[in-house]
């Protein structure tokens, strides 16, 4: 009896915990479940993390962006108008005179030049994207150039697709931060990096940061000084849950309102659940297995070939993607300008043996294939090496940690890497010059992804940069339609599938918009029911 | 000499060699723990540049994180600034490692304290039970349970608890250590969310934390029990037929006083260092439980940062731990003291 009493207590006192838990979050709040644990800056000059990216965004505006609904056409933010000079090598942006930023000081040329001129100036990770308009710390003081409070002009090193220019500069590191309260808090010639990294932003956008929690989570609030249509919710919180089962949990639960980072699985298993609701975005990441062609037997191109017709893509698409993934086997990604659906290969064993045959490469062949060890990129390694040793090609799965998996790729020392290349920018150069231009066609002289696997791209590679240069649209579109037709079928890439980006939300959850790459979604359009 | 030897004498000599050895031992434990991060083939200025990096911004990295330099001086410069108490900086966090200690340890010595108290106050009268009833009903029960806490992989046990308690029955709170509601109420002052809200008199914001940690410290508390309950019963079993049992129960002593008074008092003295270094296992976090309960503990941030490459994080997480094993090792020799009358001798 006594026993018994004591434990109808314990429950009695356990259930009493219910009391102090609720079963909504906040309503003017959104909390986003994500990973943030990889996040080591929130400095718009060199951020770089997905979740980094995505809180930066909420907080810094660029000059311009591209519509989501519609990539090719481009609005102004900061900047009200522009205009470019016949040469296209001279941009004038008009800036639009209500902007201001959280801290009151208006938005000026001055502040745009003082944050592009700083992204290049830090040389930071993200000064690439700058850098590649041939922009350097020896001329970005004649390059950029406030000529008063309201004017800037940018001018890049030769002409580019006008288009192409205005996506880099409505990538992340084009955001501008206020030069006043920034150089306020400059330390030593950090141009304020201490100061913006951690603990403080100088943002004109919908929300500020009010405390970076690192590995736990970030809090932003809204900003009241926002110069355009207030946002509903005050406040941001982006909750650090790595488990997706446990962000599963607390999204049907109620306990948060975004889970941005569901497994496969997961996504399957609240399909039935009322509550939730899913939004499918597009993310631009492709994975595909890069070849090394320093190998002997991935020096034939028919071998390489072979191995095209080696993967199970619609056996992987179904019962490992189950939706969060599609077949698509060219390097622009579906949505972006010159994308095509051109899809050549599929599982053909017979015809990869005749290639091999033809190759004269004779197998059994060992090849070492460098993976991360995480979903999908064993999943996808395991089937692949299924089928492929049914034509006599061993694949010896190295499963790796993430960053010895850069590393091995950095350093050429693998035959096969299990990769994935995500756009930082919604133009096709994003993937074009990593994918299809060597290194001595580029004007900052990077390595790009050919470079990496030893790929002399031939004529694709001046061809792919004379696209770049093209303006008129419907030309450059065919251009690059052109290029990957030959790209798909001669290169050592064995492209598999573009992610379909989902995101699980609940239902009193209202006008989300998702970015175009995979950390450029729209909090502050959010509403809640 | 040593036979004229002042008490005060011996046991200055006696605190200088702990304190020596515990300086050696960390020292150790610094240089390993620097030069196989050294050598682990994961390059920190990779993880902070990232694969789309420029040479130059590559560069500006290497330079300025001193890997320029040979590791001699590399680590000949850490140790000195450590001496000072300097751990440097974590680029992961960015921030001071002091400051990250600070702000990941407790909620680790929370999870892992509660942990142990309910560890111990369930798995050594286990033990005990499991003993005296040696080879019957409740003795294959409760290696049952003990079987299965030690064996079930805990990340599992995580999942369906949180699934059954949070999810279903809607008992305690889910992942994370305190609702969305209630961020930013409490001062910080220890780090510790229970003890800051009892502190600063928020009872809500206690009552809610604690409906977070619940779940998560009876894991941990199960797992321990699990073990301690089989090393008690071993122990335990040891004692129990040894011949002062016999002759305590032939003079007539009821079974509490033989089972308690004597066989346990004696089955305590090996007892206190495996509870001890099971809490300093503890200490260590569980990168498991804290990644399914998305627990901001030090095991998670030593894990992920050496993921990263960033060493002085690592450096800083394993002297904590090292330090921990260290003083829970004297604590239980102190015990060891108190409890057992021979060694009280010898150290006089």
């Amino acid at each position: 009896m006594k026993l018994t009493r004591t434990l109808t207590a314990a429950l009695l006192s356990m259930t009493m915990l219910t009391g102090i838990t609720y079963a909504a979050t906040p309503a003017k709040t959104l909390v986003v479940a994500d990973a943030l644990d990889d996040i080591i800056t929130l400095d718009p000059g060199e951020v770089g993390e997905v979740g980094g990216i995505m809180a930066a965004n909420q907080i810094y505006q660029t000059l311009i962006a591209p519509d989501v609904t519609d990539p090719t056409k481009i609005y102004g933010v900061l900047a009200e108008s522009w205009t470019v000079s016949e040469d296209g090598k001279t941009f004038t942006f008009k800036m639009n005179p209500a902007a201001k930023f959280a801290s009151g000081n208006p938005v000026t040329a001055h502040d745009a030049e003082y944050s592009l001129r700083r992204v290049v100036k830090m040389a930071s990770r993200s000064a690439f994207l700058l850098t590649q308009l041939g922009l350097s710390a020896e001329n970005v003081e004649e390059r950029i150039k406030a000529t008063d409070d309201a004017t800037l002009v940018f001018e890049i090193g030769e002409p580019y697709a006008e288009s192409f220019v205005l996506y880099a500069l409505s990538s992340h590191s084009g955001g501008i931060v206020d030069s006043k309260l920034v150089q306020e808090n400059e330390v030593d010639g950090d141009m304020g990096n201490a100061w913006l990294k951690q603990a403080n932003s100088a943002g004109s956008g919908p929300f500020v940061l009010t405390t970076w929690t690192p590995k736990q989570s970030i809090l932003l609030t809204r900003n009241e000084n926002f110069w355009q249509d207030t946002p509903a919710m005050e406040r941001i919180f982006f909750q650090h849950v790595p488990e997706s089962a446990a962000q599963r949990l607390l999204l049907e639960k109620g306990d948060i309102d975004i889970a941005n980072k569901l497994g496969a699985d997961d996504h399957a298993s609240i399909a039935g659940n009322a509550e939730v609701k899913t939004l499918d975005g597009s993310s631009g990441v492709i994975y595909y297995f890069g070849l090394n062609v320093r190998n002997e037997a991935l020096s034939k191109p028919d071998f390489v070939k072979a191995m095209k017709y080696l993967v199970d893509y619609e056996g992987i698409e179904q019962t490992i993607g189950q939706g969060t993934i599609k077949t698509h086997q060219t390097f622009v990604p579906e949505g972006f300008l010159g994308a095509i659906d051109h899809n050549p290969y599929s599982l053909d064993i017979e015809k990869a043996k005749e290639l091999i045959a033809s190759s004269g490469v004779t197998t059994p062949v060992k090849l070492d294939a460098v993976v991360w060890n995480t979903p999908p990129y064993t999943d996808f390694a395991q089937a692949a090496q299924a089928t492929m040793a049914q034509a006599g090609i061993e694949l010896n799965l190295l499963v790796v940690d993430g960053q010895q998996w850069l590393e091995r790729y950095r350093s050429a020392d693998l035959d096969v890497w299990v990769g994935l290349w995500g756009p930082d920018y919604p133009d096709p150069h994003s993937n074009a010059k990593a994918f299809a231009v060597n290194s001595e066609d580029t004007p900052d002289g990077s390595s790009s992804l050919a470079d990496r696997f030893g790929w002399d791209a031939g004529d694709i590679s001046p061809r792919t940069m004379a696209a770049l240069r093209e303006n008129d649209n419907d030309l450059r579109r065919q251009m690059y339609e052109d290029i990957q037709l030959e790209h798909t079928d001669i290169s050592p890439f064995l492209y598999m599938f573009q992610e379909v980006r989902r995101v699980a939300i609940r239902d009193n959850v209202n006008n989300l918009e998702l970015g175009l790459t995979l950390s450029d979604d729209r909090y502050w359009k959010v509403t809640k029911d | 000499m040593a036979a004229t030897a002042s008490p005060h004498f011996l046991r200055a000599r006696r605190l200088t060699n702990a304190l020596v050895t515990t300086a050696i031992t960390l020292l150790g434990l610094v240089a390993l723990t620097f030069f196989i991060g050294r050598v682990i083939p994961i390059d920190p200025v990779l993880s902070i540049v990232g694969e789309k990096a420029t040479q130059e911004a590559y560069d500006k990295v290497y330079y300025a994180l001193g890997l320029d330099k040979p590791v001699w001086e590399q680590f000949t410069s850490y140790t000195f600034k450590l001496l000072q108490g300097d751990f440097g900086t974590s680029f992961t966090t960015t921030r001071p490692v002091l400051t990250d200690l600070l702000s990941f340890f407790p909620a680790t010595l929370e999870l892992a304290t509660l942990g142990l108290l309910l560890g111990v106050a369930l798995g050594v009268p286990a033990g005990v039970a499991s003993a005296y009833w040696h080879d019957k009903w409740p003795d294959h029960l409760i290696r049952i349970i003990g079987l299965i806490g030690y064996s079930v992989p805990i990340f599992w046990l995580g999942l369906v608890g949180l699934y059954v308690f949070y999810y279903k029955l809607d008992w305690v709170a889910g992942p994370g250590q305190i609702d969305v509601f209630f961020v930013g109420i409490v001062k910080p002052i220890t780090n510790s969310i229970l003890i800051d809200s009892l502190i600063g008199g928020h009872w809500d914001v206690f009552w809610n934390a604690f409906s977070h940690i619940v779940l998560p410290v009876c894991l941990v508390g199960y797992f321990s029990m699990a073990y301690l309950s089989r090393m008690t019963r071993s122990l335990m079993l040891d004692q129990l037929t040894q011949e002062y049992v016999l002759t305590a129960r032939l003079k007539g002593a009821n079974e509490f006083e033989v089972v308690v008074g004597h066989a346990l008092r004696n089955a305590a003295i090996p007892l206190v260092t495996i509870i001890a270094l099971s809490y300093g296992g503890l200490l260590e976090g569980s990168v498991l439980i804290e990644t399914v309960f998305g627990w901001p503990g030090i095991g998670n941030y030593i894990a992920s940062s050496l993921f990263r490459g960033d060493i002085n994080a690592v450096l800083g997480g394993t002297f904590l731990v090292g330090a921990i094993f260290i003083i829970l090792n004297q604590l239980s020799d102190v015990l060891y003291a108190t409890l057992d009358p021979r060694t009280r001798e010898l150290r006089k």
